[in-house]
């Protein structure tokens, strides 16, 4: 995985964040997973997962809280 | 196959409910009302003998042939000016109306040279034919009088001649330019014996404002405006309706051929979205299909660095499903994927995501839309409930207030323009929001009442501003919304909307759009009785330009224009089928018809008719193919009819990415820029060589139709077909049309959808089904496709792409009238003659402090790359604020361009780039080494002689 | 002492001005008061310029005067050599029935106290008082037909644009005055402007238009001139409320005096003939229901208004009703506007008003309503001055012209004259008109120069049916009539023997 791909992954889930940033908080973590969901190829979303569990670097809140919100969700404990 | 004859009435048809009854030459004949005697005569199948008169202009009342005597009346009236009367007696052949014809023949002919037989327009000549039918027999004034016989040919336009010697100055080509293209660029000079025919003040064609659209040489009746092609190779003998290749408007042309060679492409007056218009692209600029680059034979090359070697299909395609299938052993099955064309057919494009998602087994499936109206898609479908324009064209007529957003038709979307101009010279009243003066800003008989000349990349906040004001000042339509949109999302968006920092003055600090003009353009717009929004790119190419497809369908909602005649939210889209690509499932997240490759129905239907299990998993999109190319996981390509290294943002990655994959597959007429990172090429086929169905910008469905064999030995579906034979699927299809029944039997939007019912009805607007048989020109009537109208909130978030004391100018793109996208087509056509390269418009004031002069070679440079072309100053732009076009490979404008991309659907932000402009001495570096890297990756090696 | 001195366009071009300043410097030199009055021309041309001096009898005239000529006012005012009498009594005037020229000539045109003190504003105030449809009502029953020559009943035309649903309505006055030999329309907005504007007013009224324009020929520098600042008198002094008017120059086509082609003109394109329908009333100017009519209709009006249509209607014969201003010109002794009830014979107006020919010739031809109109011989001269008597003759009363010629007058000529005029001024939109005037100049050329002569004459016959009935507008329908009339009445001056021309 080059440093690119992660580079822009971060920023394309932090933008989808910023787009619902009016939401109420909870309101926004669910569209913002959702949209992820949606339209993101698994690839991409093992990445930013496992950008997530290594800390998470650059990611917005409220991308964090909806990437972590998916990941519970994708990998049921 | 003959020739299809159109019928002239000679007037247009009217609409009226009333009907009148008259008795024309003893037979009685019942017309609605305002028509004229010489159409009801025509219906009746009686042809007064005409020249001035054509039933797609307003009558004129010139020529004097078409005289008829009615009863009660004094003098011979013409019957193209007279409308009908109830009761009334018409007479249209006695003996004084043919001495009078004949007469008026006798003049006309008094002035016209007599070599009929190498004539251009021998056998299809009106004059000829009126001329026969008036029984002229001879002219007794002889030829020694004063005569035009001497007149000089103006041969400047590249695609027809102005001979003026065989001018009969009826004026059809003047008012065609002003009736239907709007243009105005041809006037009568002089009078009396004198009246000539003149671009402009005496100029010649080409140096005229002459647009090159050809209705001047549709509308004449003689050879005096010729097709430069009729004079080389004769009148036609056979001719097909077919759709154009070109933009998204979907014109419909009669391909006039003499065998398999063609003669001419003639707007059809049938066909629903152009009536009879066509633009300079559609009806001339069709002489690639036979360009000496063409490439007609299959080719294959180990690396990308080999030269070309030509093979047989079966090598080329065994070859390339070989190194499919082994890359995918390799790297598992989500290793490779494929990209459609919006410029191939429905067919096509529904079989390529079809090779993909039940070939391939993964959903990598994307599209060139992708770079253009992906916003679109997600933006209605969340609002409205359907991914496209809820308007027919011809809605446009009952329009009173136009909103232009981010489009240029004039260049864009030429034919449609003309209408829209034409209903604004009627009365309607425009607006335009865009960072440049574009032409329909003040064209002839034509002028916006409001400018908003906006920053680039500011659109929400203006839509913002503009909803604003409708609020505030009370202008919602509050019925509308109680009865089709959700109160309670009205009521939160409308709280969000009247926050302060959406007011007008507020917005004015982002957009630079002065709030005063900013409310009379809103208040004008929302007390229309129809308002009428029409965007283009200048919306969805940006970080925002789904929040900006969101705003408008807020707008519209709260004014309460959509769901009837003359409103509506209109995307006009780029390319012919822009739309079909989309409807056919081009979209790694979505199947044909829009449906979520979650959605397990819509996935069990096509599992069961196509016998193999699908991902319900959204697939990758261009750039995140690109990215996993570099990254590795990602190795194998098949691209059909789309050239992702020039139009595409940040060319550099995008040529990484390519570079980095084991098996990239081009299927397109020319070698083009992609195909240099190619492994397998094969040949693509013309638009003329193939049948299928385009969908345009109207969700029209319409025939193309093949006038010759393809010059590549097979239609684009065949080859489609043969790599997933080899691929291992068991498809078989013998024609198109059992692939739009396939599509029609799993796709409920398109249930009845047919070739049979396309060619009973000429063309189908979808949804198409048993609720609406016959399709559906104006959506959500009875309420919204979703259900109830959904208000969604968008906020207006700056984009990071910023100026700075590095990049203090914002560059935005777009493109010309003449040429097409990245030029493929158009730029191996005539049409270059008037767009030869890409130039930087750039404002007096930023060309004064940077000592850049009309026509200087200028560097453009921003964090992604640097090129150079020349600079052309114009006040078009703002100060602040570069332009230019995409259009030809050696400026590489997409060089420039960065990676940002909309938020929800990552189409590139292609309109707001932060420049540098510094004068140069040329071409840089880059594209000098671009330039040679192409010539070495487009060798090919001549094939072996067989043994 | 007042003092009359014209400063109308024909007593201008012979001196007038000039007139005024030497009777004024004469006065001072004299010591001798004099108050000069720049007043309209009275229409007695060969008089011109006519200065008029108040005596206590009546106005006296003088003309035509010269500045050698002033000294003498202020002598023995019976004795100077050019005194005619007192105006009034000149018998050209006399004879007359003015009651739409009857200010012309005895009022200051720029002063608005002096058209009030003569009875100016009656009407327009009188039509202040009645419904719209009472007003068009009233033209109806005057019998007023359109004075630009297609002779269209003026109430009718009113009532249409009246009865027809718009938000803008408009007046337009046609004052293109491009007859040649025509000069009435130039002389009442020189001489009396507030009379057309109080016509145009009241049509505004009778139809509920707001906007007016005067279409006036480029060639009237100075009418246009006085008009305009007639028009800024009349609204300062509030007389024009809800009605505003302009002036607009025509750039000197003949075509434009057309009505429709008048329109595109002055929407500010190329002056064409439009094909009717649909017609002005209902999508005239800017598309919009369009009162237009000649500037003789509108001055009509003020009379009709004022006194009565029973009044206007009891002059008159037939189904011509009221007075035509008539244009006296050509080769004749005393060319000049003579307004005459309907009914009088050709005959009088050439021989008894105007005096025969100025040459002192026998009258050969008399072309009747411009140069499209007819020639008559005077063995037609029994023909009263009526619509229809003079359609009747395939003649036109048209706006009102006749121009005499004298037997020295050779008439192939003056058909070819008519086809180079109309070759000139055509348009160049219908087939006709466009090509025909050209081919029938060619045609009458061959014929003048004896070559086959019967046979080309067939030929100029069949294109004058071809021209007049298939020509979009009257000037390509109308110039046949005096090629075909100078035909009829004069073949010997084509060429044929006088005797019927023998079967080839």
């Amino acid at each position: 995985m080059s440093h690119g791909t992660i580079d822009r992954l971060v920023y394309m889930a932090n933008q989808i964040s910023k787009a619902f940033a009016h939401d109420p908080e909870a309101k926004a973590v669910a569209e913002i997973s959702d949209h992820l969901k949606k339209f993101w190829e698994k690839r991409m979303l093992a990445q930013i997962f496992h950008h997530l569990d290594e800390g998470g670097e650059g990611l917005d809140p409220l991308a964090k809280q909806a990437v972590a919100a998916l990941q519970r969700k994708a990998q049921p404990a | 196959m003959g020739l299809i004859q159109e019928t002239d009435y000679g007037t247009k048809p009217r609409q009226a409910t009333a009907l009148v009854t008259l008795t024309i030459d003893g037979e009685s004949i019942t017309v609605p009302e305002g028509t004229s005697v010489m159409r009801a005569a025509a219906e009746m199948g009686t042809q007064i003998p005409k020249l001035c008169a054509t039933d797609t202009l307003d009558s004129f009342g010139s020529c004097r042939l078409c005289l008829v005597q009615i009863e009660g009346r004094p003098g011979t009236p013409a019957s193209c000016t007279t409308p009908v009367a109830p009761g009334m007696v018409v007479h249209t052949q006695n003996s004084k109306l043919a001495k009078l014809r004949k007469g008026v023949m006798e003049l006309y002919i008094s002035d016209h040279p007599l070599d009929c037989l190498t004539c251009s327009a021998n056998g299809n000549c009106e004059l000829q034919d009126a001329a026969g039918e008036v029984g002229l027999r001879e002219v007794r004034y002889g030829y020694e009088g004063k005569n035009h016989l001497d007149a000089e040919k103006d041969v400047s336009n590249p695609y027809f001649q102005f001979d003026p010697s065989k001018c009969i100055v009826c004026s059809r080509c003047v008012r065609a330019c002003e009736e239907i293209q709007g243009t105005f660029a041809l006037t009568i000079g002089g009078s009396g014996f004198n009246s000539k025919v003149s671009p402009g003040i005496s100029e010649d064609f080409f140096d005229s404002e002459c647009v090159s659209c050809g209705a001047c040489v549709q509308a004449c009746p003689t050879a005096t405006l010729m097709e430069k092609t009729v004079i080389e190779i004769g009148q036609p003998e056979h001719s097909a309706v077919t759709t154009c290749a070109y933009c998204g408007v979907g014109c419909t042309f009669k391909a006039e051929m003499r065998g398999e060679e063609v003669v001419r492409l003639v707007p059809y007056k049938d066909g629903k979205a152009n009536h009879g218009h066509s633009c300079v692209k559609g009806r001339f600029a069709w002489g690639y299909a036979t360009h000496k680059d063409r490439i007609t034979k299959p080719m294959i090359r180990e690396k990308i660095t080999d030269p070309w070697k030509e093979v047989t299909y079966e090598e080329a395609i065994s070859y390339a499903a070989d190194k499919f299938k082994q890359i995918q052993a390799e790297h598992g099955k989500d290793s490779i994927g494929g990209i459609t064309s919006s410029r191939c057919t429905n067919e096509e494009t529904f079989l390529v995501q079809k090779l993909i998602r039940a070939g391939f087994g993964n959903n990598n499936v994307d599209t060139c839309a992708r770079v253009c109206h992906s916003p679109t898609g997600y933006g209605l479908v969340n609002t409205y409930g359907t991914s496209a324009g809820t308007q027919d064209f011809d809605s446009v007529d009952e329009a009173d207030v136009i909103l232009v957003i981010g489009a240029n038709p004039t260049d864009g979307h030429p034919v449609f323009a003309s209408r829209m101009k034409k209903r604004l010279r009627e009365g309607a009243k425009l607006i335009v929001a865009d960072p440049r003066r574009i032409d329909l800003v003040r064209t002839p008989h034509v002028e916006a009442e409001h400018h908003l000349a906006l920053r680039p990349g500011t659109n929400v906040a203006l839509v913002n501003a503009l909803a604003h004001t409708v609020i505030e000042e009370g202008l919602a339509d509050e019925n509308f919304i109680r009865e089709r949109c959700d109160w309670e999302e009205f009521a939160e968006w409308a709280a969000f909307i009247m926050r302060p920092e959406n007011s007008p003055e507020a917005t004015e600090v982002h957009t630079g759009v002065p709030a005063a003009e900013l409310r009379a353009a809103a208040r004008l717009y929302a007390k229309a009785r129809n308002g009428a929004i029409y965007y283009g790119l200048g919306v969805t190419e940006h970080s925002q330009g789904t929040s900006t497809v969101i705003a408008i369908a807020n707008l519209a909602m709260a004014t309460g224009n959509v769901g009837r005649p003359g409103v509506g939210v209109n995307p006009l889209r780029g390319q012919n089928n822009v739309q079909g690509s989309c409807d056919m499932g081009s979209f790694p997240h979505e199947f044909p018809g829009y449906r979520h490759v979650s959605d397990d129905t819509a996935r069990h239907i096509l599992e069961i008719d196509w016998g193999v299990s699908l991902s319900n998993e959204p697939g990758l999109r261009i750039p995140n193919m690109i990215d996993a190319a570099t990254d590795g996981t990602f190795l194998g390509l098949y691209i059909q009819g789309e050239d992702i290294v020039q139009s595409d943002p940040d060319t550099k990655h995008m040529i990484s990415g390519l570079s980095a994959m084991k098996c990239v597959v081009v299927q397109d007429l020319f070698l083009n820029e992609t195909a240099d990172y190619a492994h397998v090429f094969l040949p693509g086929c013309s638009f003329l060589e193939k049948d299928g169905t385009f969908t345009n910008a109207e969700r029209r469905i319409q025939r193309i139709r093949k006038v010759m064999k393809p010059k590549n030995g097979y239609a684009d579906w065949e080859v489609t077909l043969m790599l997933a034979k080899a691929m291992g699927m068991t498809m078989e299809y013998s024609h198109p049309s059992e692939i739009m029944d396939e599509v029609a039997r799993t796709t409920p939007s398109f249930a009845g959808v047919s070739y049979k019912a396309l060619d009973d009805l000429g063309s189908i607007q979808w949804p198409c089904n048993e609720k609406a048989p016959t399709g559906t020109p104006v959506m959500h009537i009875d309420g919204f496709v979703r259900g109830r109208g959904k208000f969604i909130i968008s906020d207006y978030v700056p984009t990071d792409e910023k100026t700075g004391p590095r990049f203090p100018l914002l560059l935005t793109t777009g493109r010309i009238l003449s040429q097409y996208n990245v030029g493929a087509q158009t730029r191996r056509t005539e049409n270059s003659i008037w767009h030869a390269e890409d130039v930087l418009e750039i404002h007096p004031f930023d060309a004064e402090t940077r000592g850049v002069k009309d026509g200087s070679w200028v560097k453009l440079a921003s964090r992604a790359g640097e090129t150079s072309l020349r600079a052309k100053i114009t006040d078009r732009v703002a100060p602040g604020v570069v332009y230019t076009t995409f259009h030809h490979p050696l400026t590489q404008a997409n060089v420039i361009t960065t990676d940002y991309s909309d938020w929800a659907t990552n189409c590139p932000e292609y309109k707001v780039t932060a420049v540098q402009i510094s004068l140069s001495n040329g071409p840089t570096e880059w594209q000098n080494e671009y330039n040679a890297h192409s010539a070495q990756a487009r060798r090919i090696v001549p094939p072996v002689a067989a043994e | 002492m007042r003092i009359f001195v014209p400063r109308d366009s024909v007593s201008v071009a012979l001196g007038a001005d000039k007139l005024a300043a030497a009777i004024a410097s004469q006065a001072a030199e004299r010591g001798v008061e004099v108050s000069i009055v720049r007043n309209g021309s009275r229409g007695l041309f060969w008089l011109e310029p006519l200065v008029e001096v108040e005596t206590a009898q009546g106005r006296a005239g003088f003309g035509p005067m010269t500045q050698a000529d002033v000294p003498a006012l202020f002598g023995d005012l019976a004795a100077h050599p050019k005194a005619v009498g007192l105006v009034e009594e000149i018998p050209f005037l006399a004879k007359q029935q003015r009651l739409t020229f009857s200010r012309c000539g005895i009022t200051d045109p720029l002063s608005l106290a002096d058209y009030q003190a003569h009875d100016g504003f009656k009407g327009l105030e009188n039509a202040r008082g009645m419904e719209p449809a009472a007003i068009c009502a009233a033209v109806k029953d005057s019998g007023l037909r359109g004075r630009g020559g297609a002779g269209f009943p003026t109430g009718i035309k009113w009532e249409t644009v009246r009865n027809a649903k718009a938000e803008q309505k408009y007046i337009v006055c046609n004052a293109d005055e491009g007859d040649s030999g025509t000069f009435a329309d130039r002389l009442i907005i020189e001489a009396d402007p507030f009379c057309l504007i109080e016509g145009m007013a009241i049509a505004g009224l009778a139809v509920g238009a707001t906007r007016g324009y005067v279409y006036l020929r480029s060639e009237y520098p100075l009418a246009i001139q006085i008009l305009r600042e007639a028009i800024v008198i009349a609204t300062q002094a509030g007389l024009l409320p809800n009605f505003a008017m302009e002036v607009r120059e025509g750039a000197g086509a003949y075509v434009c005096g057309e009505e429709t082609a008048l329109l595109d003109s002055l929407e500010g394109k190329r002056g064409m003939v439009r094909a009717k329908p649909p017609i002005p009333a209902l999508q005239g100017l800017f598309g919009q229901p369009t009162v237009i009519n000649n500037v003789l209709s509108l001055a009509a009006v003020p009379y009709i208004l004022a006194e009565g249509a029973a009044a206007y209607a009891a002059c008159g014969m037939g189904r011509s009703r009221g007075t035509m201003p008539v244009q006296i010109a050509g080769n004749v002794k005393h060319g000049g506007l003579f307004e005459i009830a309907f009914g009088i014979t050709l005959g009088e107006l050439i021989n008894d008003i105007g005096g025969g020919t100025a040459s002192g010739r026998p009258v050969k031809a008399v072309q009747a309503g411009g140069p499209l109109g007819a020639y008559f011989a005077p063995s037609q001269f029994d023909t009263p001055y009526d619509y229809e008597a003079f359609a009747a003759r395939d003649g036109l009363i048209g706006h009102g012209g006749l121009v005499v010629f004298d037997d020295t007058m050779d008439m192939a000529h003056m058909a070819r004259f008519a086809m180079e005029f109309c070759a000139h001024e055509s348009c160049g939109k219908c087939t006709p008109c466009r090509i025909g005037s050209t081919r029938g100049m060619e045609t009458l050329d061959k014929i003048m120069a004896g070559e086959k002569v019967a046979q080309n004459t067939e030929i100029l016959r069949d294109l004058c049916e071809t021209m007049k009935f298939g020509s979009l507008c009257a000037l390509g329908g109308f110039t046949p009539y005096p090629v075909v009339s100078a035909l009829n009445l004069f073949p010997e001056d084509f060429g044929a023997t006088p005797l019927p021309a023998a079967a080839e």
